[in-house]
């Protein structure tokens, strides 16, 4: 039983059986037998059709937690699996006449803080009193929604504790009795209650992040050690159970775009409150646990600081030298002001996590969507058409501008129909939405409120519109810069012209782009400057955004892996890239153009003005194996990361990754099963990728390291 | 001084992440020469054939180097390394490889990442012979202390007596080259003999510089036992050595001898195997001298 690694053998500390258990989830075992039962039919119901949606939806939780198959793995400590292969979708896995009739709700951070404090039946005191307090108003069906949802839910738990009764696993049965409904006291009954709430979330559709799971952990832990009531050695075989439940929907197949993770993320260290780091002895297990499994489930970001434990450091960077992107860093700090600038209070912002990829977000309480698009393609066919004509580069910049602003102001626009205008009191008032009952009851505000996390229910309410292609389109502008207004080599229609036929015939100039400029990514200000101005006017033009609907407009850099699937569709580009060639992913270079190393990349990113970022910028670093060998490796790491959090930025995504690897997984799938690839936010296991996505992955990775 | 090449985000070049700069000029000339660009102490013209398109918009050249004849040929007898037409050549298949820089100018470079020296990193000076700049080496390394930046300088040790006593003050780390303990083989190899390089060592040595021994491994010139044996005793006869590294040879500096236009001195043969390396570091260790990088 090997788990991939592009960095030498990985450290075993677990027994045999949950390496064993860990390599038949990585290989796919429960997560066909989940495909093989998509949904529950609702077909059976009399007057189905004629129900509100309400209605519709609290049967389909029901029929789900009656009928969904419950699973008990051969030797599990942790019970709980989301059976149902619709699930995976992000849809409600039940049908009627076919087809799924719910969405369900992904990127966010449900409030596990809650569930480990109080307990499931904490919130359902909460639904009562509140359903005392509107007794008779329109926020009355919702409220009587979750007690529907809640009864669904003890429903599947009374079905596991017969299943674990009759298969003999008297200590799960034992905490099971006792979580998710009451408060755990034990290390072992907190995993077990917030991985039974979770269980509960994706076994109806839907894939949130966890948050601060060491945070949660710490003191429950401690407590254990110290009564003698568990070892260490015990405490990580159960997180790493944590981890191998979470790769239970892993079912291979060739997916274009593979079987990217599914929004599951954990935040380890930070500070808290009071501005005590929080690192603990869970923060280490869960380092090696992610060490010796590689496992892509959950991704992990360290919340890092100038006062993150030495310590704590190096196992990083020995974790991240073994490859698969597990791992990567916010910049507290930054993000503190970012979200302190952008008005969040000063009690709530050192909560932070994320929306299960990389998105910032107070975990619980934020109603979180986010609005991808590509700034390149807005350049290549609004701004470059055909015919364009500009006098000065400002000039085309303005023009640019203004396009960009029209894609955001849509993005917009389209938000403003979740709203019905606004009431006497000048609040914006929310219009109906897709039911969504069993993530409000996890999203403080919403059972107060009496209202769904979809219909203004949740604290904070955010669409966040997501710049991607952001390297191509700098680039592309410094390009036109240098070639037409500077240098005046040739007029902007012969460009043009030049572009729409891929450079045909036209090599010497484009190789003269190519290697006689220095683009974004290369520490050099002429390119660079474009950068930070692009991030400031899209900063400005979401700014002013705010307050047309009642959501918050916060702006993010990001492609989350969609440049590859925008590359083939994207045409040349004045930077030398011809017709469907790679792309830029996230806030990185362009493969290919980063020619000064790491360093060179950090710090043209890190001239950003990051802090307007509010929702997040993300950088991919890629480093070769034989780069991080050694002692002088682990501070190669160390030293990136220490830089990364000095320059200003605020979120890294090491890894390390060979070329030469991947080639060897394209022609051995089978001894690769278990290698995942990673750009932030996007995590899928390489032999699951079509050829053609593997091919551009190997491009890049050439291009990066 | 005269610049060869830098490169940021080193990782086996000194301690943690470090900038290496490597200057023009070398006082040897051994066979195995990793880096044939820096040997000359003169601005050199490069050539990439792979990367020209013939454009010939090289043809500008005032000397009449270059000819298209049938393939691009260099006529190199008559370059005066003016760089014209590395400034015109789109392709970035010429270059002009030795620029001038000041101290000023290259402290700059290196305080860009300060930020990542944090970790035991900083700047490392190599080549080339970077002693072989003179006063404005020192005065750079000088710069760099006033900055904290950690200093480690890359030597053959060939070099003036005099200006290295300066420099042990200000230099964190030697990384000293150490070609071939046997004299006779270090001359035919390198051009030069070793006694006045050991010399060096032992003087820096006693003025309290801290070096690590940097010994090339050539397969079948200097992979025997004795020289291990040798290399341990030279280990073991200074105060502030804190151990050896073992560089393999490699045949990778031969694309960019042919860029420089100089004859190709590959040797597939000299390349140690893995086990050879091994051997190399087993035999070190178990005599006492830790190993590095
Ligand atoms: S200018 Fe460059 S590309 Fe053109 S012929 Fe000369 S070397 Fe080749
Ligand atoms: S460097 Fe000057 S002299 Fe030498 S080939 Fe180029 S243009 Fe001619």
């Amino acid at each position: 039983m090997e788990f991939y690694s592009a960095f030498g053998n990985r450290p075993v500390r677990l027994s045999d059986a949950t390496r064993k258990f860990a390599y038949d989830s990585l290989h796919c075992r429960y997560g066909r037998e989940t495909a093989e039962n998509p949904m529950v039919s609702l077909d059976h119901l009399d007057g189905f059709s004629e129900l509100t949606d309400l209605q519709k939806y609290d049967l389909a939780i029901r029929e789900i937690c009656t009928h969904a198959p419950i699973r008990i793995c051969e030797g599990e400590m942790l019970s709980g699996s989301a059976t149902l292969g619709e699930a995976i979708r992000h849809r409600v896995p039940a049908s009627f006449g076919g087809g799924s009739v719910f969405y369900a709700v992904s990127h966010l951070t449900t409030d596990f803080e809650t569930v480990v404090k109080r307990g499931v039946d904490g919130i359902r005191s909460e639904v009562l009193a509140s359903l005392e307090h509107h007794k008779g108003t329109d926020r009355e069906p919702f409220l009587q929604s979750c007690l529907s949802c809640l009864e669904s839910f003890a429903i599947w738990h009374s079905r596991y504790l017969e299943a674990l009764r009759e298969a003999g696993y008297e200590e799960n049965y034992a905490i099971l009795s006792k979580v998710p409904f009451g408060a755990p006291e034990t290390f072992r009954e907190a995993l077990q209650s917030i991985w039974f709430v979770f269980a509960f979330q994706r076994l109806c559709g839907n894939w949130p992040g966890i948050g601060r799971i060491d945070w949660f952990l710490g003191d429950f832990l401690e407590r254990d050690l110290a009564a003698g009531r568990l070892t260490l050695e015990e405490a990580r075989e159960l997180l790493a159970h944590f981890f191998i439940k979470g790769c239970e929907w892993i079912c291979g197949g060739n997916y274009g775009s593979g079987d990217a993770q599914h929004y599951q993320n954990l935040v380890i260290g930070g500070r808290d409150g009071e501005g005590k780091d929080v690192t603990n002895r869970v923060t280490y297990l869960v380092l090696d646990v992610i060490e010796e499994l590689g496992i892509g489930d959950f991704p992990t970001t360290l919340r890092l600081h100038k006062d993150t434990p030495q310590k704590l450091l190096r196992r990083m960077a020995e974790v991240i030298r073994y490859g698969g992107g597990v791992l990567a860093v916010y910049n507290e700090e930054l993000i503190y002001q970012s979200l302190l600038a952008y008005g969040y209070p000063k009690e709530e912002v050192w909560k932070f996590a994320n929306d299960g990829c990389w998105e910032v977000q107070i975990p619980g309480k934020t109603n979180f969507g986010y609005d991808p698009f590509d700034g390149l393609q807005i350049l290549q066919h609004k701004t470059l058409r055909p015919g364009a004509d500009f006098a000065t580069f400002e000039e085309l910049y303005q023009a640019y501008l203004t396009h960009l602003e029209t894609s955001v102001s849509g993005i917009v626009e389209r938000h403003t129909w979740e709203m019905l205008g606004k009431d006497e009191q000048g609040n914006w008032r929310w219009g109906d939405w897709e039911p969504c009952t069993v993530i409000s009851l996890f999203e403080e505000g919403c059972i107060a409120s009496g209202r769904p996390y979809f219909e203004g229910g949740a604290i904070y309410n955010v669409r966040s519109p997501h710049l991607g292609g952001f390297a191509d389109t700098v680039n592309s502008l410094y390009a036109i810069r240098k070639l037409v207004y500077e240098e005046k080599k040739c007029t902007l229609s012969k460009l043009l012209a030049i572009l729409s036929k891929n450079w045909e015939g036209e090599e010497v100039l484009r190789r003269y782009v190519q290697s006689r400029y220095t683009y974004f990514g290369n520490d050099d200000d002429g390119c660079d400057s474009i950068a930070v101005s692009l991030a400031k006017d899209f900063a400005a033009i979401c700014r002013k955004q705010e307050g047309r609907c009642g959501y918050r407009i916060p702006p993010g850099i990001s492609t989350f892996g969609r440049q590859l699937e925008w590359a083939p569709r994207r045409m040349a580009t004045p930077y030398g890239r011809k017709a469907g060639e790679v792309l830029a992913g996230n806030c990185s270079p362009t493969p290919g153009t980063d020619k000064e190393g790491a360093t060179a990349v950090i710090r043209s990113y890190c001239k950003l003005d990051l802090t307007e970022m509010t929702t997040g910028a993300a950088l991919d670093l890629k480093l070769l194996p034989s780069a991080v060998k050694g002692e002088d490796g682990i501070a190669a790491i160390i030293a990136l990361m220490q830089g990364f959090v000095t320059l200003g930025g605020f979120f890294l995504q090491l890894d390390v990754a060979d070329a030469s690897i991947l080639r060897k997984a394209q022609e051995h799938p089978e001894d690769y099963a278990t290698l995942s690839v990673r750009v932030s936010g996007w995590n899928a296991r390489f032999v699951t990728l079509d050829r053609g996505w593997q091919d551009m992955i190997i491009n890049q990775t050439e291009g990066r390291t | 001084m005269k610049v060869a090449e830098i490169q940021r985000f080193c990782m086996h070049d000194g301690p943690g992440v470090r900038t290496v700069i490597f200057f023009k000029g070398c006082p040897l000339h051994c066979a195995w020469c990793h880096n044939p660009e820096t040997q000359s102490p003169y601005p050199q013209l490069l050539f990439e054939a792979q990367k020209c398109l013939a454009c010939r918009a090289c043809g500008e050249c005032p000397q009449g180097v270059h000819g298209f004849a049938q393939a691009h040929t260099l006529h190199r007898e008559f370059c005066s390394a003016c760089g014209r037409c590395a400034a015109l050549c789109p392709t970035g298949a010429l270059s002009l490889c030795g620029k001038d820089m000041t101290p000023t100018e290259l402290l700059e470079l290196i305080l860009r990442d300060a930020s990542f020296y944090q970790n035991g990193g900083g700047v490392t000076l190599s080549g080339g012979e970077p002693f072989l700049q003179g006063e404005e080496a020192l005065e750079l390394l000088k710069l760099c202390r006033e900055k904290g930046i950690s200093t480690a300088v890359e030597t053959c040790g060939y070099v003036s007596p005099a200006l290295l006593e300066k420099a042990v003050p200000f230099v964190d780390l030697f990384l000293w080259d150490v070609k071939d303990i046997d004299d006779p083989r270090h001359l035919a190899y390198t051009c030069v003999s070793n006694k006045p390089i050991m010399e060096n060592l032992r003087r820096v040595d006693s003025l309290g510089g801290k070096t690590r021994l940097r010994c090339i491994l050539v397969n079948g010139v200097n992979t025997e036992e004795a020289h291990y044996t040798a290399i341990a005793e030279l280990f073991h006869s200074l105060q502030n050595c804190e151990g050896a590294e073992l560089l393999p040879y490699h045949p990778y500096g031969d694309s960019k001898t042919k860029a420089a236009g100089m004859t190709s001195t590959s040797h597939p043969e000299w390349i140690p195997s893995e086990e050879t390396i091994l051997q190399g570091k087993n035999a070190l260790l178990s005599q006492g001298v830790p190993i590095h990088g």
